[in-house]
């Protein structure tokens, strides 16, 4: 059963600016659009005029292990990011979802689109892998807010889950940006009126079944190919087969 | 006259000449590196207008002050009070050689290494831009990696890749690279190659994701880069061991792909930042050369010598560069003339020199801002290579570019200042805050134990 919102997420600020939802709609139909596989030239991929290394032909680091933190998902159930992260291989992605960078979260969501539907065509890797797109933005990123954004991804291609999370406090918050070195920053022009818009480094996490970050990808190498390549380095480790 | 008052930088010249002819092989070389336009590519938050500030990792000097190495910021912002002002001096308590730094992905922090000591800070200018804290230092390198002398800082997703000069068992030119988190964790290193044509060397990194490659450059080891230069110059086996080659790695696999024959001690590496473009430029020290790094038709990775820089025979030491956003211009510093040189580079294949100006006794850094109109410059190589007697100016000069000449701005003379050699510099914006005040410091220092 859903629970409601914890006490910090219920005393922060519901109401967003009018723009704010304007904009929001406007992605909304932007993802919508590409989730359906029209419309999907809106976002530019990085230029990458390369063959992607074989998968196993290389070895992924382990970098960090993933912090630890208390998440509510699109329907309010409260958990742990551990929940969402161990057993399969994770691609998570730091987010929130009034970016309107198009090199930054909407970058990240029709690429993992782009890679999900893939993935979900191998039968060695679905049932492997799940993604997660975790908000930063708890004051306006409601779980009610993510499902909207979600939209089908919730629960289209199950053997591939997408899950939609959101720090349940501001500890958690925090305890989960210093974990993953993420930076949050606002921006401020020559009178020091500050933007309304968060700016952060775009960072997408493959992590391993064990909670290992095994690798980070930022707007410059976010490469469809890349990445399914790396999850399947990365399944190899365990014995999969690719072909 | 003492000691360090006699020297001369012309019979050095002469005799590092007649060394490397004699050698049949190269001379004396020199550290640098870059600016706004030369930042990794992994690197967010680019200033493309105007800096607020400069920051220079400037080496101590005995007597002077502390004596130690410290990050000295100077407000660069032309409507601020102080203006062209020394705002602030952060010590890191002991000399070290400090040489280089780089940016984290993020711009929260800024890396900066010893040559001499091996040491890594990690400085938060983030939290404040105008005063910098620092908030790690990274002391047990060498032991760790082997590795000794950390020189450039190149920032990846979520890491930094730091290039060595040295190792630990010689302290000559064979050396690696090391992978560390945004936090300073060590992740893994990475040898450079010693067989197909390297020479195990290492200097600067240049990345092109679109193209999934690595260029690595090559300098000299801690035996060379801490002799003093007029000792160096004439020990003609000491001459024989600097740099020789250029790398391209495969980046997602970081191995190397291909080793180019670059001979003279190939430095900064600069990838032109045209959208489209794939090519890559670097200055060779002791053969005063421009190379370029491109694919040919067939789509094969090759070097080749496309411009000279300055009368090699006086040999000009070429040092930093730096190119322009649009790719079309190149700035060169040559240390021993303390030139400062524009090359149009709108055909990358015959760089043509169009301006020359000499802006010091002793030039080594050029950094230009995004849009080209202000070059800074700095004076120090090595503290051990500097010049000696009235040529050893040092300064941090802002000159303003009109496309025909280069007025100088405001200077801060580092030996009147009482700081010391002023090397390599970074720009500081405060136009970026934190939005939830995160307690970086902690998470710095929290690092280690929680990834045990």
């Amino acid at each position: 059963m859903p629970r409601t919102l914890p006490p910090r997420l219920r005393a922060w600020p519901q109401r967003m600016p009018r723009t704010a939802e304007l904009r929001r709609a406007a992605l909304a139909l932007l993802f919508a659009l590409g989730a359906s596989g029209s419309g999907a030239h809106e976002i530019q991929a990085p230029p990458a005029d390369f063959s992607a290394p074989a998968a196993g032909s290389y070895r992924l680091d382990r970098i960090y292990r993933v912090p630890e933190g208390a998440v509510v998902d699109v329907h309010g159930k409260a958990g742990t990011l551990r929940d969402h992260t161990r057993g399969r291989a994770t691609l998570l992605s730091l987010m929130y979802t009034q970016c309107n960078d198009e090199k930054g979260c909407p970058l990240a969501l029709h690429t993992l689109d782009v890679v999900r539907k893939r993935l979900a065509a191998l039968p060695q890797a679905r049932e492997r892998v799940r993604l997660v797109s975790l908000s930063f933005d708890p004051a306006r990123d409601t779980p009610a807010v993510l499902r909207d954004y979600a939209g089908p991804r919730v629960r289209s291609l199950p053997a591939v889950p997408w899950r939609f999370l959101v720090p349940a406090s501001e500890r958690s918050l925090h305890s989960l940006l210093e974990g993953f070195e993420q930076d949050v920053s606002r921006t401020e022009d020559a009178d020091g009126t500050v933007a309304p818009e968060l700016s952060h480094v775009l960072k997408v996490f493959l992590i391993d079944r064990h909670g290992w970050v095994r690798e980070i990808y930022s707007t410059s190498y976010l490469v469809p190919q890349v990445v399914i390549n790396d999850v399947q380095t990365l399944l190899m480790e365990d014995g999969v087969r690719f072909r | 006259m003492n000691a360090l008052a006699r020297f001369s930088a012309r019979p050095l010249v002469r005799a590092a000449l007649a060394v490397s002819l004699a050698l049949g092989a190269l001379a004396a070389p020199l550290p640098a590196l870059a600016d706004e336009t030369c930042n990794s590519p992994f690197m967010g938050k680019l200033i493309k207008g105007q800096e607020d500030f400069v920051y220079v990792w400037t080496l101590g000097i005995e007597g002077m002050g502390d004596g130690a190495d410290k990050l000295v910021t100077i407000d660069v912002n032309p409507k601020s009070p102080r203006y062209g002002k020394v705002i602030h001096k952060l010590s890191v308590g002991r000399r070290g050689e400090a040489h280089h730094m780089g940016f984290t992905d993020d711009r929260r922090y800024l890396w900066a290494g010893g040559l001499d000591d091996s040491r890594i800070y990690i400085f938060d200018v983030y939290s404040n831009p105008a005063k910098p804290k620092l908030v790690r230092t990274l002391s047990d390198l060498p032991a760790k990696t082997g590795l000794v002398g950390p020189h450039t800082f190149y920032a990846m997703p979520g890491r930094m890749l730091v290039q060595f000069l040295s190792n630990t068992k010689d302290h000559g030119g064979v050396t690696g690279m090391a992978q560390f988190t945004n936090s300073g964790k060590l992740v893994k290193t990475v040898a450079m190659p010693t067989d197909n044509g390297g020479d195990g060397y290492g200097y600067d990194i240049g990345i092109n994701p679109g193209r999934n490659v690595m260029l690595t450059s090559s300098f000299t080891g801690w035996n060379n880069y801490m002799m003093d230069l007029g000792k160096l110059v004439q020990d003609g086996e000491a001459m024989k061991r600097f740099g020789t080659s250029m790398v391209l790695w495969d980046l997602k696999a970081m191995t190397p792909k291909t080793v180019f024959n670059v001979p003279g001690s190939p430095l900064e590496i600069r990838w032109s930042l045209k959208e489209g473009d794939n090519w890559a430029v670097v200055a060779t020290a002791l053969t005063s050369k421009i190379w370029l790094v491109k694919q040919d038709a067939g789509g094969e990775w090759i070097a080749k010598d496309v411009a000279t820089i300055g009368d090699p025979a006086k040999i000009p030491l070429p040092v930093d560069i730096s190119i322009t956003a649009d790719g079309k211009g190149l700035w060169v510093n040559t240390f021993m003339d303390g030139k400062t040189r524009y090359f149009d580079l709108t055909d990358p294949e015959n760089p043509k020199q169009t301006f020359e100006k000499e802006t010091g006794k002793q030039v080594n850094m050029v950094s230009q801002s995004w849009d080209g109109k202000r070059v800074y410059i700095t004076s120090s190589l090595l503290a051990n290579w500097d010049k000696k007697g009235e040529a050893d100016e040092q300064f941090l000069r802002l000159f303003h570019w009109d496309g025909q000449d280069l007025s100088l701005a405001f200077e801060v003379d580092f030996h009147k200042e009482q700081l010391g050699r002023a090397h390599h510099m970074k720009f500081g914006t405060k136009a970026v805050r934190a939005a939830h005040a995160p307690a970086a410091p902690a998470r710095v220092a929290a690092a280690d134990a929680a990834n045990r």
